[in-house]
């Protein structure tokens, strides 16, 4: 392995480290939250309609899929390129989904203020958009130095993928945690 | 693992490049040491006029009081006094201790003594630093909001740090300079750890490092493992205050609570009980280098040293609930907490033997650094062994929360930590600007300092075993203590001494800034391998990347025949 | 009086605060030996190896056979003394004694409910039904009045934010969350009045938040017992918001 690469390696491993402790954080709270609770949802909420959470499930997974690819076929760098662009693309319908699901619960009736409950889904659910946006910029960056010439690019690429399967794993537990638990 | 990747960086030629948007770890180093000390000033402030409140209640603060109290005529009212006593924990901990202590050790000694050129991430460094920037200015603009800073302490507990307790923007503020500070402490601690895994000098082991950067290190990876638990618990406080969420509300007062404040002081803690080691490692890193520079013999048991700095670091990640005993856990997890607290012990031991068998039978050089690093055996064995009373649960019962944890901490947290920092910027401040400190004023400072400190905390563990609990603007309206009164006199006039005596270190600092004799490139003739290089380094350290042949503490070798009492790191070991 | 003595804790009114006392004083004895050891190691070493007098220092890593032996005796001595000994006395007196809460079923136990809030504590007594949250329920703000040598049990709550019921006299503080119920019991035997403080920071009045502690002798109790039950019958008004709020006495 080259130098660059074991250095930014354990560098991008470092800041996954950092994630994932937030997020544990976040996912140990919500145990606490749930073990305490006597009914989830609380009496008189009615369960959250899962069809978009599923849906920006499986948008997140593809991207990941596509953002596997772009590294699969680094060789061709019109295709990976292409399959970036996919990424990129399904990044920001994730996005969108989850936009138009904070809107369904808002219209379900169901506020941010309205208890621990709606709390944890808004909170939560923000906290890891927060994150995709920063995963968006890096792929935006990503995309405008996709040049053969670029200096370590498939460094750069690898340390991209990594976090943005770090982003879409957080997703996938959170969705079987918060929705489908 | 050398050449490629450490490379020599061109110099920077214009001013903004080289003194503010520098990405020369030398240059962020002593940014994150000006903005340290700047905030040292700030804090140690606030803690006179936290003292003074409390040994002369009622009585105007001298000279400035009618400035910043022009309403109560110079007195530092009840909720001006929960601002400070809140301001002064924050900015110690986030912003003055670790400024200096990681932020600018850790970015000078780090690459210097393991031999590289600069940080793994030179640009990260630059961004960790004006994070931080951004994260102080935040601080301070909370300072002069209408409603004033945060007052809920510095551990924030809710529901009083929700909207319920701290209607103000100060609280809101407070977590986002907090957040924003984790970052910065984050990126630090990516760099930190990246850089002594990667960039050490060819031939540097592990064990062949400075115990500096043992310290470093391993805080650097505390950092990143649990600041981020902060990160989480600061940002469902920030929504709470701002978004109406309720993760910390229950209560009668708390329409739509059913969350639970009891989250926020473990989340808390998780983070805050590592913190505390965060603070000392770096400075038992020093001590123990220094000791063993200044006695002119090998560090005794180093590897010992270092593995009993690596079991503290785990063992701190267990121990956060003896914070909380008082919350009423389970019993299982209570005597859990209490038991692996006291394990802590035994690493501590083995430190204090360790020291002391360093300077057993040393030539010992009472050099400034030596001062403050004994300084550092003495108050953090007084700190060290007070911290048993808290850490059994039943006294716990009785002390938490009393002036007994404060004096306790201080003594670990800012006695330890100061004095490992005092003794750092007065060992590494030649190599840093090329020019000697004056060691006379340095020795007033020391004795000043040392009495002033002792009299200070050891007043506070006796207030406190007297049963005078914390972060009360007046406790002698209890007429059980009234009776404390003379000590908490006392405890302020030491503060006041104490404080007067930092005048003589800065003045000494600027001083010798500008005059000081100039540094030989080894004044205190040492090994390691910043030592080998100019005062202070050029740009790019090392022309030639050192190749490293013996350990960091080859001092006193009688089979040494070239004059010198010390072998740099990059001599091969003189054997007999 | 000089400073040692002032800064004694207060009187200890209660039958099991000696304990922690106790506990206190092994503590502060192996704290005082074990630092007097690293004071003679300081300083000693510090005056006889000094530069002046040591010219040559003893070039060794502290690697040798005896190094290590004296480290780990170190190591154990502090092991066996501290975190064997201390720790099995305070899980001991934690379990057997201030976590083992008297039963009211089996025992005489003086029940009382303890509400803090910003920035005052609320006590509840049951009444003369011996039933809580009820009509006639003994409510009392800032004074706490208990018979002597009685177990007395509280359940604590918060109405805001947390709080801490702190009685230097009797040793012992324990949290008051909003939304839990925590639980503390003494017995205190020395007649007289006492200080009850707030021990977390729960906002600027902070140090205005406190109670005071009366013990009574048994007699004199039952007497302001007697009548304080007779005001609330007669003149508890169901319709005052701030004395509802109580709650059902669970175990």
């Amino acid at each position: 392995m080259r130098r660059s690469e074991i250095q930014h390696g354990l560098g991008m491993t470092m800041v996954l480290i950092s994630g994932t402790m937030l997020f544990a954080t976040l996912l140990m709270g919500y145990a606490i939250y749930r073990t305490s609770a006597t009914a989830w949802p609380p009496m008189g909420t009615e369960p959250v309609n899962v069809v978009l959470p599923l849906l920006s499930t499986l948008t997140i997974l593809f991207s990941s899929y596509f953002m596997h690819q772009t590294r699969v076929q680094f060789a061709d760098h019109k295709k990976a390129k292409m399959n970036l662009d996919t990424t990129l693309c399904l990044g920001i319908l994730f996005m969108g989904i989850q936009m138009l699901f904070w809107n369904e619960l808002k219209s379900s009736g169901l506020l941010v203020g309205s208890g621990i409950f709606s709390s944890v889904l808004y909170g939560f659910t923000w906290i890891h958009a927060a994150h995709v946006v920063l995963g968006l910029c890096s792929l935006v960056w990503l995309r405008l130095v996709f040049k053969p010439a670029t200096r370590n690019l498939d460094v750069k690429l690898l340390n991209v993928e990594k976090f943005w399967h770090f982003l879409g794993a957080v997703w996938v537990i959170m969705f079987l945690t918060l929705f489908v638990l | 693992m050398s050449g490629g990747f450490n490379e020599i960086h061109p110099e920077p030629t214009t001013f903004w490049s080289k003194y503010i948007i520098s990405f020369d770890h030398k240059v962020i180093a002593k940014q994150f040491l000006w903005y340290g000390i700047f905030f040292l000033g700030l804090g140690g402030m606030m803690a006179l006029l936290i003292r003074w409140t409390l040994a002369y209640p009622g009585v105007p603060f001298p000279v400035i009081g009618n400035i910043l109290f022009p309403d109560s005529a110079g007195i530092v009212p009840p909720d001006s006094y929960a601002m400070l006593f809140t301001m002064h924990g924050t900015i110690m901990i986030f912003y003055a201790i670790t400024p200096i202590l990681i932020g600018a050790f850790g970015n000078y000694c780090i690459p210097l003594m393991i031999g590289a050129r600069d940080m793994a991430f030179p640009m990260l460094n630059m961004l960790s630093f004006w994070f931080a920037f951004l994260s102080g200015v935040v601080l301070l603009i909370s300072l002069g909001l209408p409603l004033g800073a945060a007052a809920g302490g510095w551990t924030s507990y809710p529901t009083l740090s929700t909207l319920i307790g701290q209607p103000g923007l100060g609280q809101t503020l407070w977590s986002l300079a907090i957040f924003l500070f984790g970052i910065s402490s984050t990126m630090g601690a990516v760099n930190y750890v990246t850089t002594v895994i990667t960039l050490r000098a060819p031939g540097m082991g592990y064990f062949d490092m400075p115990l500096t950067i043992w310290g470093l290190w391993l805080t650097a990876i505390l950092n990143a493992i649990f600041v981020p638990v902060l990160g989480a618990g600061v940002i469902l406080l920030m929504l709470d205050r701002v978004f109406g969420t309720t993760f910390f509300l229950a209560g009668a007062s708390a329409t739509a609570g059913n969350g639970d404040p009891v989250l926020f002081q473990h989340v808390f803690w998780i983070f805050g009980h590592p913190e505390v080691y965060i603070l000392i490692l770096p400075a038992w890193g020093i001590v123990s280098d220094l000791l063993s520079f200044f006695s002119r013999k090998p560090a005794f048991g180093a590897k010992a040293t270092a593995l009993a700095m690596t079991a503290v670091t785990i063992l701190s990640t267990l121990v956060y609930g003896h914070h909380m005993f008082t919350t009423q856990m389970s019993p299982l997890l209570t005597q859990s907490f209490m038991t692996l607290t006291m394990t802590i012990s035994i690493p501590s031991a083995i430190f204090f033997a360790n020291w002391l068998g360093t300077i057993w039978k040393g030539s010992i050089r009472f050099d400034s650094p030596m001062l403050f690093s004994l300084g550092v055996v003495f108050v953090f064995g007084l700190g060290g062994l007070t911290g048993l009373h808290l850490g059994t649960v039943t006294t716990d019962l009785y002390l938490h929360d009393t002036y007994f944890v404060v004096g306790h901490f201080h003594y670990t947290m800012a006695a330890s930590v100061l004095l490992g920092g005092f003794a750092g910027i007065y060992f590494w401040f030649p190599k840093m600007f090329g020019k000697m400190m004056n060691e006379m004023m340095a020795k007033i400072h020391f004795w000043g300092t040392m009495i002033g400190l002792n009299g200070v905390f050891f007043g506070m563990l006796m207030v406190g075993y007297g049963g005078m609990h914390r972060r009360i603007y007046n406790p002698f309206i209890y007429e059980s203590l009234q009776r404390l009164i003379p000590i908490n006199t006392f405890i302020t006039l030491s503060a006041i001494m104490m404080g007067a005596f930092q005048i003589v270190f800065v003045i000494n600092f600027f001083y010798s800034l500008k005059k000081g004799p100039k540094a030989s490139q080894n004044p205190w003739e040492v090994g390691t391998l910043e030592w080998t290089i100019p005062s202070p380094p050029v740009h790019h350290n090392y022309d030639v990347i050192p190749v490293v042949k013996c350990g960091p503490h080859e001092l006193g070798n009688p089979n040494l025949k070239n004059g010198r009492d010390f072998q740099y790191q990059t001599e091969e070991l003189v054997q007999g | 009086m000089n400073w040692f003595t002032l800064s004694m804790p207060p009187k200890d009114i209660s039958t099991n605060g000696h304990l922690i006392d106790g506990l206190w004083n092994y503590t502060t004895a192996l704290c005082i030996f074990y630092f007097v050891l690293v004071c003679i190691g300081l300083f000693g070493f510090s005056f006889l190896y000094s530069r002046k007098r040591n010219k040559t220092p003893y070039y060794t890593y502290g690697n040798k056979k005896q190094h290590i032996i004296a480290t780990a005796v170190i190591g154990a001595a502090v092991f066996l003394t501290i975190d064997l000994n201390i720790t099995r006395m305070a899980s001991n007196d934690l379990l057997k004694t201030f976590w083992a809460y008297p039963d009211p079923k089996v025992e005489k136990v003086l029940r009382v409910e303890v509400m803090a809030q910003q920035w005052m504590w609320s006590f509840r007594y049951a009444g003369a039904d011996g039933e809580f949250a009820t009509g006639d329920d003994v409510v009392t703000n800032n004074d706490l009045r208990i018979p002597q040598g009685t177990k007395v049990l509280f359940h604590l709550t918060s109405k805001d934010v947390i709080h801490s019921f702190f009685v230097p006299n009797v040793r012992l503080k324990i949290d008051t969350i909003p939304g839990r119920v925590t639980r503390i019991w003494w017995d205190a035997n020395v007649p007289g009045t006492y200080d009850i403080a707030c021990a977390e920071m729960c906002g600027n009045p902070h140090y205005l938040m406190k109670a005071q502690l009366t013990v009574y002798t048994e007699e004199d109790f039952q007497k302001w017992m007697k009548t304080s039950e007779q005001i609330a019958q007669n003149t508890n008004d169901p319709e005052n918001k701030n004395l509802a709020w109580g709650w059902k006495w669970e175990i």
